[in-house]
């Protein structure tokens, strides 16, 4: 995010006097969290905003710096700005209320509420990190922050419930609800925990018979074998996948308004089954980020690099390249920051960043890394768009690839073709310039190695629309390139033989370059060991190094947010000085180094987690804990979790029966309703599949990033055009019309409806049963019962009035011998079935 | 409703499970669907978020209609006439106006200084207030008189989507609720059968920054903006599926209500009576969408004084749908139009680009004001025009016509409940450079809205992350020479 801060107010604190040591008031202290954040998200804004252009760590304006606690307590040549404790006696207050002869700031008096805090920050004794020890309160400075610190070995901390302890996690979450007061949740119920797990390890339900098994699995493991079960189902690739596609910003086409068509499945289905085969956490990072650059790369590893090729494409008329490829390697940093550092890298990009030690430098340090891809730049020129989304990565046979040689070759020499006879049309027309618009004739004598895009738009509307010739010989030219013989292709990393200079881009402008800097990390972090100028493989390399102190967190961190709603740190992509502090921040360094030394397996890191007493505790509500611990920092249960947008598909999809399994392959078109593609400013046709595809997972759905699939995008699914590392979940009523009358819905309630009477089942009260064990994993309560089965009787009675509504809804290919009425009012209890909120909610 | 009982309810969810547990089924709530339906009478009611609630205090606004110009129109072609600018258009801006200022847009002004550009259009003074309107808005001329223009804004940001932002919600990061969440959190809405705060898009594309704009933030989501389809059915999914009737479309949504009901009683978790609430006005707007947007009974002369077509995709329909909506007691409507953001260039310059667009607005924003008026709504609707920012007074180097962005001084106009019109706040100098007289930030725009719906900006807090947070973060004035 570019930050503009408004210069408008800068001030003076001192003028001249004699300067004099300062009193520190009170003796060094520390301060509670609430004072920290009190001043971090309150006062320092102030100061930053007011003060800090003519008082921060560079300028110190007659003598004041606002650059540390101890700064201001010193003051500067007027004497002690503060005094803690004592606003009143503050020099610092007195200025900022315009009461003595000094004024601060000199462009204006502060609102009465910034006043307000400045005195209570006074008044708190001027809490800030650190005291005493001179750290500076702003950008720069701020290297003491704890998630720049290494990552911490620590003793699991005692608790007196020990019985209730699985595993050392527990520990940790246990000793600080004792410490508050509080037991944790009992564990949840068998049916809930099955359908909890499933639906966290695969984002399926489980069927009837797979509860049916771990309900009456006596065994004491019965819980790690079905954890066990789950991780090695190749959904789980999927589900985690998902997960990981957020972040990559993975889509199916170029974005911007243009929005064409990409190809880059192959990633997607590289990130599955590299999770499949539990791919050590470092090396998934490696081969994203650097693959083509290791020793004799494989083909997948070269496919995984697609990762930093999902950055958006420009492909409008009349743009400068080179500005979108700045957009595009900007956003890898940024994507770097956000994905594994968890550090708001893009608010460097215009200048150093205003709260975390990272300075603007640092940024086009970092860009230097990913700035050498031989992708479309603006010194290519137009002839760029007929190879837009190199480098590429194609797999035909050597026959195909031939055979697409021969068509090129074909369309090469009819486009000369066409470009003779345009040369002849234009000498024709300049004949007789007096008949032509002065800007036609001005682009048909602007050279052709000199026209500008709009010179050539303008000339062939021109042309278009004068001559019938030219018009024919355009379309047909078009229509013949269309043709081209496609082979499958992923979009890929590939370095330029000569690497771009990189510079520190002034204002963020792409086109006012600054000083030339050359690959580094930022000084803050363990600095990258090379001996060479260092390659975006080193930079991957330097990710995953035990010694970073923020991707093994970051990455435990989110892993903790997709099973509890919330990250230790909630700021999951902000680690930074903003961010919020971890709510047990030994539990984080204990599981960022357990994650380390267990090889960085993503499997065992889950296995550790869903394997623990915290996770399995019952999500119920405890009115006691909820008053005291509103938020459920203490994690003192478990956390009710609506589904995300492709989960409720999937949920449905199994719950129905209709889910077709099939794991990768190029992106699918389900049903969507209509209009739903006409919003972009490329109308899209979208045709929906008809066949077994329209019954893949949500993963798979295609995604037009311009006007992406309404079902998605209701239920929060992000918009792919930056990393996403959480995802909202809101609760809306066009939520509620989407389960409710969306086609595809309806298409899986009857769907569950046929699979229920399909069952040879002996009574409508069993049936009841079944239904609810397919949609809600467990059997129902008797009032449920009863009232789905009041649903059952209003619908036969109504459908028996009129079966021809029945066909309306069932459709007219009905299999003969079946009760077309029957199914009717079960496809309406299937309705109200996968409507309920505990459907779309993980429990 | 009690309104301590209110707030424990809803200002935050903790406390509205703590009175889930002991004492929901006290509280009834108007529903639809309790309408014969003896079932719903026994049973637990969830609080319906969006039930109209006091104000802080008297309000002269019911509803807002917020014409939003994304992309950032340039007010030195529309509004302001600066005939010192014209004088000195092509010299470079004097260093007066640069010295002592650090302005960061400057950087992408390439190469030399920055030269100035005087507006190309013709201003002409209209109405009893003599205000300046330009060529390119010859309807909104007719209307001056109803409108009350601040020329002294400024902002803090000058990309497009964090100054969007910050104009919804007060604050540049991502992700903090916007003004018709503010607003309907406050105080509800009046319509029982359609969201409280409905967004309507116009334009070859959506605004910057996206859904965030009409984001709930940390509010509960039920206060988030509805977008609404332009054109063709408003809602996806409004219809009920094929076989569905009324009636057993109703015992459908019952069994739901009813089976979430006990769930809730179960579980104990706000969220679901949120989703109960959810249900309950996705039926209502079932019933009342197809009608609201159907404008066979309008009249020819009304759909002709906006320029609306029925079915089209257009600034004009939606203006009028805005109308429609206010009619049935929305409380917030915003209707986002792109592509303001004219650099120069194709489709984004100040030649045909900016008519373009400006006919597109203009007779629809002069209509809506007409047409409320007319129908006594202008008294209690407050009409808010503008962008993220202006743009400056220096032109941009390229091929046609255009100017970069400029937060220092942009203006905006309001008519309508509570305004006094016919007048301008605010005043730049020759250039327009700067604001120098009755400086307005957004945060004050922010505190006067709510000022005119009845609520004290200061007053109007969430705590969230241990703090409380408010539309105008720690700033914001109400205008008072805006108000009548």
């Amino acid at each position: 995010m570019r930050l503009f801060y408004s210069l408008a107010c800068f001030w003076v604190l001192m003028t001249a006097a004699a300067f004099t040591a300062a009193a520190q008031g009170k003796s060094i202290q520390s301060f509670s969290n609430e004072e920290l954040a009190f001043f971090a998200t309150e006062v320092r804004p102030i100061l930053d905003k007011n003060c800090s252009l003519c008082h921060d760590a560079g300028k110190h304006t007659s003598g004041f710096s606002i650059e540390s606690r101890e700064s201001i307590l010193a003051g500067g040549n007027r004497g002690p700005a503060a005094v803690p404790g004592s606003p009143q006696q503050s020099r610092l207050i007195q200025a900022v209320r315009f009461e003595g002869e000094l004024k601060m700031p000199p462009t204006g008096r502060l609102a009465e509420s910034e006043i307000a805090v400045l005195e209570r920050w006074v008044a708190l004794g001027l809490p800030s990190p650190s005291p005493g020890s001179g750290a500076k309160l702003f950008a720069a400075g701020n290297t003491t922050h704890w998630s720049f610190q290494p990552i911490r070995r620590l003793l699991e901390p005692k608790v007196k419930n020990t019985a209730w302890v699985r595993n050392p996690i527990d520990r940790f979450v246990l000793a600080r609800l004792e410490k508050e007061g509080f037991e944790p949740s009992p564990e949840a119920a068998r049916s809930r925990l099955i359908r909890r797990l499933s639906l966290d390890l695969v984002g399926l339900l489980p069927s009837p018979a797979e509860i049916r098994e771990f309900l009456s699995d006596q065994r004491v493991d019965a819980y790690g074998r079905l954890v066990d079960r789950l991780l090695s189902s190749p959904h789980y690739g999927e589900r985690w996948g998902r997960h990981w596609l957020d972040q990559a910003r993975y889509a199916d086409s170029d974005g911007y308004n243009i929005d064409g068509a990409r190809e880059i499945w192959m990633f997607r289905d590289w990130v599955i089954n590299a999770l499949n085969r539990d791919l050590p956490f470092d090396q998934f990072v490696i081969e994203q980020v650097g693959g083509d650059l290791l020793p004799n790369p494989t083909t997948d590893q070269r496919v995984a690099t697609g990762f930093h090729r999902n950055t958006l494409l420009n492909l409008e008329g009349g743009i400068d390249f080179e500005q979108y490829r700045a957009e595009a390697v900007a956003d890898r940093v940024d994507t770097t920051g956000a994905v594994f550092l968890g550090l708001t890298l893009g608010c460097a990009r215009c200048h150093d960043h205003k709260f975390d030690p990272i300075s603007q430098r640092e940024f086009y340090q970092l860009y230097a890394f990913f700035n050498n891809v031989d992708e479309l730049a603006g010194d290519q020129g137009e002839e760029g768009r007929l190879s837009a989304h190199k480098p590429i990565l194609e797999f035909g046979t050597a026959d195909a690839l031939a055979r697409r040689e021969a068509f090129r070759a074909q369309l090469e020499a009819l486009r000369r073709e066409f470009q003779e006879f345009q040369t002849g049309t234009e000498a024709t027309l300049l004949r007789d310039p007096g008949k032509l618009k002065p800007e036609v004739l001005e682009a048909l004598r602007t050279p052709p190695p000199k026209r500008h895009e709009f010179h050539r738009i303008i000339i062939s509307s021109f042309l278009k629309e004068t001559d019938i010739g030219f018009r024919q010989r355009s379309a047909g030219l078009e229509a013949f390139a269309k043709q081209e013989p496609k082979v499958p292709s992923t979009l890929v990393m590939r370095e330029l033989a000569t690497p771009r200079e990189t510079f520190v881009q002034i204002g963020g402008d792409f086109l006012r370059k600054g000083v030339a800097v050359s690959p580094s990390v930022p000084a803050v972090l363990p600095s990258l060991e090379t001996t060479d100028t260092p390659t975006r493989l080193d930079l991957a390399r330097w990710l995953v190094d035990r010694h970073n102190p923020l991707t093994a967190r970051v990455t435990v961190n989110r892993v903790w947010q997709r099973y509890f709603g919330k990250g230790l740190v909630a700021t999951d992509n902000d680690f930074g000085t903003q961010g919020s502090p971890p709510t047990h921040p030994e539990l984080l360094d204990w599981l960022a180094n357990e994650f380390i030394e267990g090889g960085w397996s993503q499997k065992k890191l889950h296995r550790l987690i869903v394997t623990s007493a915290t996770y399995r505790q019952d999500s119920r509500f405890r009115p006691e804990l909820a008053a005291a611990d509103p938020e459920n920092h203490w994690v003192g249960r478990q956390q009710r979790l609506r589904l995300e947008a492709e989960i409720i598909r999937d949920a449905a999809l199994t719950a129905s029966g209709l889910l077709n399994p099939k794991i990768g392959g190029p992106s699918v078109f389900p049903p969507q309703p209509e209009g739903a593609s006409k919003l972009g400013q490329i109308q899209r046709e979208w045709i929906a599949n008809s066949g077994p595809e329209r019954y893949r997972r949500g993963i798979y759905t295609y995604f037009w990033r311009a006007s992406p699939h309404p079902g998605l995008m209701v239920f929060d699914a992000p918009d792919s055009t930056t990393a996403c590392t959480r995802r909202n979940r809101s609760n809306t009523p066009l939520q509620a019309l989407t389960l409710l009358n969306d086609h595809g819905y309806n298409e899986f309630a009857r769907g569950l409806a046929q699979r229920i009477l399909r069952e040879p089942a002996a009574s409508e009260f069993e049936r009841v049963g079944l239904a609810f064990r397919l949609s809600l994993s467990r059997t129902p309560r008797p009032e449920e019962a009863s009232r789905i089965e009041m649903l059952l009787s209003q619908q036969m009675t109504s459908f028996q009035r009129s079966p021809a509504e029945a066909v309306r809804v069932i459709g007219p290919d009905v299999p003969e011998g079946v009760d077309i009425v029957r199914w009717a009012a079960w496809t309406s209890a299937a309705r109200a079935l996968l409507n309920l909120d505990e459907f779309v909610t993980r429990e | 409703m009690d309104p301590v009982q209110r707030k424990l309810l809803e200002s935050t969810r903790r406390h509205f499970f703590g009175q889930c547990a002991v004492g929901l089924g006290q509280m009834a709530l108007a529903s639809l669907l309790r309408d014969g339906d003896a079932h719903a009478s026994e049973t637990v009611q969830p609080v319906n978020p969006l039930a109209p609630r006091a104000a802080h205090f008297g309000a002269k606004a019911k509803s807002v209609i917020y014409l939003f110009m994304a992309g950032g129109p340039s007010q030195l072609d529309l509004f302001e006439h600066k005939p010192k600018l014209a004088e000195l258009s092509g010299k470079p801006i004097p260093e007066s106006f640069l010295k002592g200022k650090r302005f960061a847009f400057m950087d992408s002004f390439s190469r030399d200084v920055p030269k100035l550009l005087g507006s190309r259009r013709r201003f002409q003074r209209h109405g009893q207030s003599g205000r300046y309107v330009s060529e390119c808005l010859p309807h909104l001329g007719h209307v001056v008189d109803d409108l009350a223009f601040v020329s002294s804004l400024h902002t803090d940001n000058f990309n497009h989507a964090p100054a969007k932002i910050f104009l919804n919600t007060g604050s540049t990061r991502f992700g903090r609720p916007s003004m018709g969440a503010w607003v309907t959190y406050g105080i509800g809405s009046e319509s029982r059968d359609l969201p409280g705060f409905v967004v309507l898009q116009s334009g070859p594309r959506g605004p910057r920054g996206g859904a965030l704009n009409w984001g709930s933030g940390f509010l509960p989501t039920a206060h988030q903006g509805v977008p609404f389809q332009s054109g063709g059915d408003p809602i996806l999914n409004l219809a009920s599926p094929s076989g569905f009737n009324a009636e057993r479309q109703q015992q459908v949504l019952q069994t739901v209500r009813d089976l979430n009901q006990t769930h809730l009683k179960e579980m104990g978790d706000p969220e679901i009576a949120t989703r109960i609430a959810s249900y309950e006005m996705a039926y209502r707007m079932q019933t009342s969408g197809p009608e609201l947007i159907d404008f066979s009974k309008e009249s020819k002369a009304t759909l002709e004084l906006y320029g609306a077509e029925p079915g089209a995709r257009s600034f004009a329909n939606n203006c009028l749908l805005a109308r429609r909506l206010v009619e049935r007691g929305v409380r917030f409507v915003q209707l986002y139009h792109t592509d303001w953001d004219q650099h120069g260039g194709p489709e984004t310059n100040l030649n045909e680009s900016l008519d373009q667009i400006c006919h597109q607005i203009d007779r629809p924003c002069a209509a809506l004001i007409q047409d409320l008026k007319q129908r006594g709504l202008l008294d209690q609707t407050l009409v808010i025009w503008g962008g993220e920012f202006g743009r400056t007074p220096m032109g941009e180097q390229r091929e046609t016509l255009g100017r970069n962005h400029h937060i220092d001084a942009f203006t905006m106009w309001f008519a309508g409940a509570g305004i006094k019109p016919g007048q301008t706040v605010g005043t730049t100098d020759e250039l327009g450079f700067s604001s120098i007289e009755n400086k307005v930030h957004v945060h004050d725009v922010q505190a006067t809205v709510l000022h005119l719906l009845g609520l004290d900006h200061t007053q109007l807090t969430f705590k969230f992350q241990g703090r409380d947070f408010r539309l105008t973060d720690v700033g914001g004035e109400v205008i008072k020479k805006l108000l009548a």
